[in-house]
This record gives structure tokens, C-alpha cells and sequence, in this order.
């Protein structure tokens, strides 16, 4: 059991920086998930703490101690690969214990520690096979019992599940869940699927463009995000930005969706961007007082809501509506925004004007 | 239909082609020296005889060259494999600067003429005491199998995940512990072929070994010298002798050398 400690990774691929000016802390027994889309560095970042990739500046510790120059063997973490990495020529006990063996544990206790942690997998009737003779979620198990056999420090995820067939990958998320929770190793994992993410973690650290732009607790990520890049990343569909016109006076700045005022944040710009979660809006089928116009242009009945493609101000926007509600392309809803969900973001950066969570 | 007689046609005779001659040099090699000269033959030997090969052993000097073609081909198996393997290696896992080059000027050494060579490595051999032993000749028929030790061990290790080192690190190896658990191992069939691959390079090699000896013949550059003045049965025998090595070893080796170029093997 360790905290991990990333300070200052900076680390480019010829002209390419992938890595800039990164830190990040994990806590000890902390589940963290690095997300991102793909190429942002959230690989990178976790070879480097892996030790199998080389940081051009920045310090790797872990559980305190400088591990920046040390092999990947001497850093006391274990590492889940994205294509299982099951050494197909040894059978399936032999890999769990391959990590015990270069330990040299004693060979009496070798057994008993395979058998922990097969039955922690629930592997124990595959332990005499070969890879080959085995399905893809079983060599993943295979790969996690082969971590965990070692008892890291750290354990280090590299897309785990993204092998995996939708169904399965429900099922395992579910399980690295619970059995993470057992075993309080300190995990770092790494995925661009979103909601992965937002099931696994303790935190979320969102990456873009080699940098974390926000690192926080999933609900907070998910409805405080810190710029409409993280919005637009994390939901499914993602938030919606409108882009809105603001003017009156100091104090009273009011920003105008067709016919709806609302109330804006302070500050000297002509226009926001109101970043809106789908389930944000209350739909309604008559005008009411606190509600904007919008035409329904798409319908698509997904089973416990329907999902509407409106067009509100000449911007489109995707929102989530009950169920049985009967809607036709063409006809007019008016939305009611709930007030307290209103982001607001600076229409240049994309960062989230933060004075706006308590209207 | 009339296409596939056609090739079918077109398959026997190419077939034939190859397998006719062998087949003749094999059934004589083990018939009387009198079937040698019967005609018409039978498509079976007519009496099955060791005669042919007692007398082609019982001809001076023709074990040693044995022995030196052994001898001069396991030399080469060696440097190959201890030269090429790493090279391939390298290729495989490491980027560096000018990989690209190297790996067609591996290529292009095979270009350069054996024949322009030989002379000047004949003196440079006598100068060093090298000149007729296996030593000398092996280092030649390591120059020829070199770049394709080096290209096939390189696509051998390629084929084998970088992530299985990876993890292997991961688990406490060292780089030389993770080669050695896992890459040696999954690389073994492959390295094999490669071997062997080498060694019928050197069997079958005439030009420079009959160039850089003169008493420790190999067996391809005794027999090129003593063929013209040599009893029929004689040839047949030493013809025999000079394809089978190389038939049983691609026989042996086949399905890796299939896999290898990405023909599958069904």
C-alpha cells in the first residue's frame, strides 16, 4: 500500500511533446482513473509510472520513495496490459505465479498464494490450461490474478477491459470493482471510456493534450466539469453549449436564450457559453413563463427516455424527455432549465466561469 | 473446367520438373552399378543395393570432406545465429537512427559478388594461417547467411507482443531474465528454422569453399573437383549425398518457414 506522487513528467516523442508539466498524487488505497481520449498522454503517463517508458524531466515516487531511475522490477507495482500480455507458452498457474517466483517465495508457498488469488478471479478450474485454450475475458482474469498474486504496492491498468465484448466488460467492471475494494491496492487505470470511469474511480483526472485539465471526484467531474472540453468528453450524449448573448448593467447581467432571460454571472463579456446536461431541462409541451422555445427536429425512443434533437435559438441541442411522451419532428417544446444545474463558460477558453455554481 | 485441367496439367509438369531428377538420383544411388546402365528402367529399383554407397565411402578423402561440410556448416549455424539473432533484435524492438538504411544495407551485402570477393579473402586468410581450414570458409558462408539470420530472427521477434517483455519487467525481470523466461522461448521454433536455414546455406555453398581450400574440401567442393574423372555410380552417390541434407532440413523446417512469411499453414 502506497500513495503515488507525479511531479513536474514532461516527456516528448521526438518534436511531439506528449507530456507537459504533469503532477498528479494518488492516495493510498485510492482507485484513480486517467481519462481521455486517445492520445492524450494518459498512456504515456502510466508507462512512465510503470517504469517502462523514461520521463525527459519530472519525479516519479512511490510510497514516498524516488523510483524516477529505477526498473520497472524495483518500483513493487504490478501492471494490467490492454492485450492481457498472458505468456502463452506457460499454463495458466505458472502465470500467476511467474511474479511469486521471481520474488523467490519459497516454494511451499507458492501454491497457496496461486490459489488466492485464482479463487479471488475465479480461475481455479483453468489453473492446469495453456492461454490459447482460454477466452479473452479469462486470460483478463488471468492478467489481473497475475497482478495481484504479487501483492504490489500499486497496480497499474492499462485499458483493461477494452478487449472485452460489451457484455463481459459490464461484468468485469463490476468485479475489479468489488475485489478492488477487498484488497485496497492503490490503483492507477487508465481507459477513454467514459463510463468506465465514471463506475471505477475514487477520482477522475481527465487528460487532454498531455496535460490533466481536471481531477476530481466523478460526480463533481460529471456536473461541475471544469471546461467544455470535460463536458463535452464525459456524458452520453454530451453536455450541451449554447452560446449566449449577455447585456445589462453590473450585478443584474442577463444572458438571453429566444425568449428566456437568465440570470448571468458577472463580468465584463458580451457573450457565455451555458453548458446543459441533456436531463438538465424539463420538457415542456406548452409555454410557460421560465421556459425558451425549441423545434423538435429528431425523435429516437431509446427505452427508459427518449432522446430529442431540438433546434432552440438557432443552436442544436440534445435533451432527455420522459418516456411517453408523444413528439413528432416538427412540433414545438418549450425547456425548462433546472437553475441550479446552469454551467456557464467563457466563450474564448472554454473554462468554466466557477462564481455560477451558487447563483 | 478446361482452366483447371489446364493448370493441374501445368502443376504435374513443374512438379515433375523438380521431383524427376531427384527421384533418379535416389533410386540409383541405391541400385547395382550394373541398373545403372539398364535401359528401359523401371519406375522401382529393381534390386535394392548399398553397393553404390560402400563404394562412394570407400573413396579416399570423401569422409574428411564429409566431416569438413559438417564441421563448416555448424560454424556457420553458430556465428549466424550468434550475430544475426541479436541484430534481428534490435530491429525489432528498438528505434534508433538510420534503422531503416541498415536494415536494406544487410540487404545489399548480398549483392556484392562472392567471385570479388574470394581472392583477396584467400590472401588475407593465407596472411592470417586461416586459409584451408573449415574456420575460413565458415566465416564466408557467415557473411552469406548473416543478413537473412538478421532479417528472419528480426520478423521472428517482432511477432512476439513487446508487452509480454513489458510485463515481464513488471514482474521483477531484468531485461536479460525477461529475453531468457519468455522471448527465448516463444522465439525457439523460429530460431531453429533460422539454424537450419543457415546450415543449408553452407551445405550447398561450392564457390568459396572450393576457392578458400585445397586439402579440407568440403563435400560440395570435393565433388566438384572429382565429378568429371569420377565413375557414374559415383556421381549419383555424391549427387545424393549433396541434396539430401537440404531436402530434409526445408522438409523439416517447412511450417516455419510458411509462418514466417505469413502463408498459413492449414
Amino acid at each position: 500500500m502506497a500513495e503515488i506522487r507525479v511531479e513536474g513528467i514532461d516527456k516528448s516523442f521526438g518534436t511531439v511533446q506528449a507530456l507537459d508539466d504533469v503532477a498528479l498524487v494518488v492516495d493510498d488505497q485510492e482507485f484513480v482513473v486517467l481519462l481521455g481520449p486517445s492520445g492524450c498522454g494518459k498512456t504515456t503517463l502510466l508507462r512512465i509510472i510503470a517504469g517502462l517508458e523514461v520521463a525527459s524531466s519530472g519525479t516519479v515516487l512511490i510510497g514516498g520513495r524516488d523510483v524516477s531511475h529505477l526498473p520497472p522490477r524495483s518500483r513493487r507495482i504490478s501492471m494490467v496490459f490492454q492485450n492481457y500480455a498472458v505468456f502463452p507458452h506457460l499454463t495458466v498457474f505458472e502465470n500467476v505465479a511467474f511474479g511469486l517466483r521471481m520474488q523467490k517465495v519459497p516454494r511451499e508457498r507458492i501454491a497457496p498464494r496461486v490459489a488466492g488469488a485464482a479463487e479471488l478471479m475465479h480461475i481455479e478450474s483453468l489453473l492446469h490450461r495453456y492461454p490459447s485454450q482460454l477466452s479473452g475475458g479469462q486470460r483478463q482474469r488471468v492478467a489481473v490474478a497475475r497482478a495481484l498474486a504479487v501483492e504490489p504496492e500499486v497496480l497499474l491498468m492499462d485499458e483493461p477491459l477494452s478487449n472485452l465484448d460489451a457484455l463481459l466488460r459490464l461484468e468485469m467492471r463490476a468485479e475489479l470493482k468489488r475485489l478492488l475494494q477487498g484488497t485496497g491496492t492503490t490503483t492507477l487505470y487508465v481507459t477513454h471510456d467514459q463510463v468506465e470511469a465514471m463506475s471505477l474511480a475514487d477520482r477522475i483526472a481527465v487528460m487532454r493534450e498531455g496535460r490533466i485539465v481536471q481531477y476530481d471526484v466523478p460526480l463533481t467531474v460529471y456536473g461541475h466539469p471544469a471546461d467544455t472540453f470535460v463536458g463535452g468528453f464525459i456524458g452520453n450524449p454530451p453536455m450541451n453549449f449554447l452560446r449566449l448573448i449577455v447585456d445589462g448593467p453590473a450585478g443584474g447581467r442577463v444572458a438571453h436564450v429566444g425568449e428566456l432571460a437568465l440570470r448571468a454571472p458577472d463580468g465584463d463579456h458580451d457573450a457565455l457559453v451555458l453548458g446543459l446536461r441533456p436531463e438538465d431541462l424539463e420538457v415542456l409541451v406548452a409555454a410557460e413563463p421560465d421556459a425558451f422555445s425549441a423545434e423538435v427536429q429528431v425523435v429516437e425512443p431509446l427505452g427508459p427516455h427518449l432522446l430529442l434533437t431540438l433546434e432552440a435559438a438557432t443552436q442544436p441541442l440534445k435533451v432527455t424527455a420522459p418516456p411517453d411522451l408523444v413528439l413528432r419532428p416538427g412540433d414545438a417544446v418549450w425547456l425548462r432549465p433546472f437553475p441550479k444545474r446552469l454551467r456557464w463558460m467563457d466563450p474564448n477558453t472554454g473554462a468554466a466561469i466557477v462564481a455560477s455554481a451558487t447563483p | 473446367m478446361r482452366h483447371r485441367t489446364f493448370y493441374l496439367a501445368l502443376a504435374l509438369i513443374f512438379c515433375a520438373w523438380v521431383l524427376l531428377p531427384i527421384f533418379l538420383l535416389t533410386i540409383l544411388a541405391f541400385t547395382e552399378r550394373q541398373a545403372i546402365f539398364a535401359w528401359p528402367k523401371g519406375l522401382l529399383p529393381e534390386a535394392f543395393s548399398l553397393e553404390t554407397l560402400r563404394f562412394f565411402f570407400g573413396v579416399q578423402g570423401v569422409w574428411r570432406a564429409l566431416r569438413n561440410s559438417v564441421v563448416v556448416a555448424l560454424l556457420t549455424v553458430v556465428f549466424a545465429l550468434a550475430l544475426g539473432a541479436p541484430a534481428g533484435y534490435a530491429l525489432a524492438r528498438y528505434r534508433f537512427a538510420g534503422k531503416d538504411a541498415y536494415r536494406v544495407m544487410i540487404l545489399i551485402t548480398r549483392a556484392f559478388p562472392l567471385m570479388i570477393l574470394a581472392v583477396p579473402l584467400a590472401v588475407r586468410f593465407i596472411d592470417l594461417g586461416l586459409y584451408d581450414t573449415p574456420w575460413a570458409v565458415a566465416l564466408v558462408h557467415t557473411a552469406l547467411a548473416l543478413p537473412f539470420a538478421a532479417l528472419i530472427t528480426s520478423s521472428i521477434f517482432l511477432g512476439i507482443p513487446r508487452e509480454l517483455e513489458e510485463a515481464a519487467w513488471t514482474l521483477g525481470c531484468t531485461r536479460l531474465q525477461a529475453f531468457v523466461k519468455l522471448v527465448l522461448p516463444l522465439a525457439l521454433p523460429g530460431l531453429v528454422a533460422t539454424a537450419i536455414f543457415a546450415f543449408v546455406i553452407s551445405w550447398n555453398e561450392v564457390f568459396a569453399a572450393t576457392i578458400l581450400t585445397l586439402r579440407e574440401r568440403t563435400l560440395t567442393a570435393y565433388l566438384l573437383t572429382v565429378l568429371p574423372d569420377s565413375p557414374l555410380p559415383f556421381r549419383f552417390a555424391g549427387g545424393f549425398f549433396l541434396i539430401v541434407p537440404a531436402l530434409a532440413f526445408i522438409f523439416a523446417i517447412r511450417r516455419y518457414l510458411f509462418t514466417l512469411w505469413g502463408i498459413a499453414n492449414r
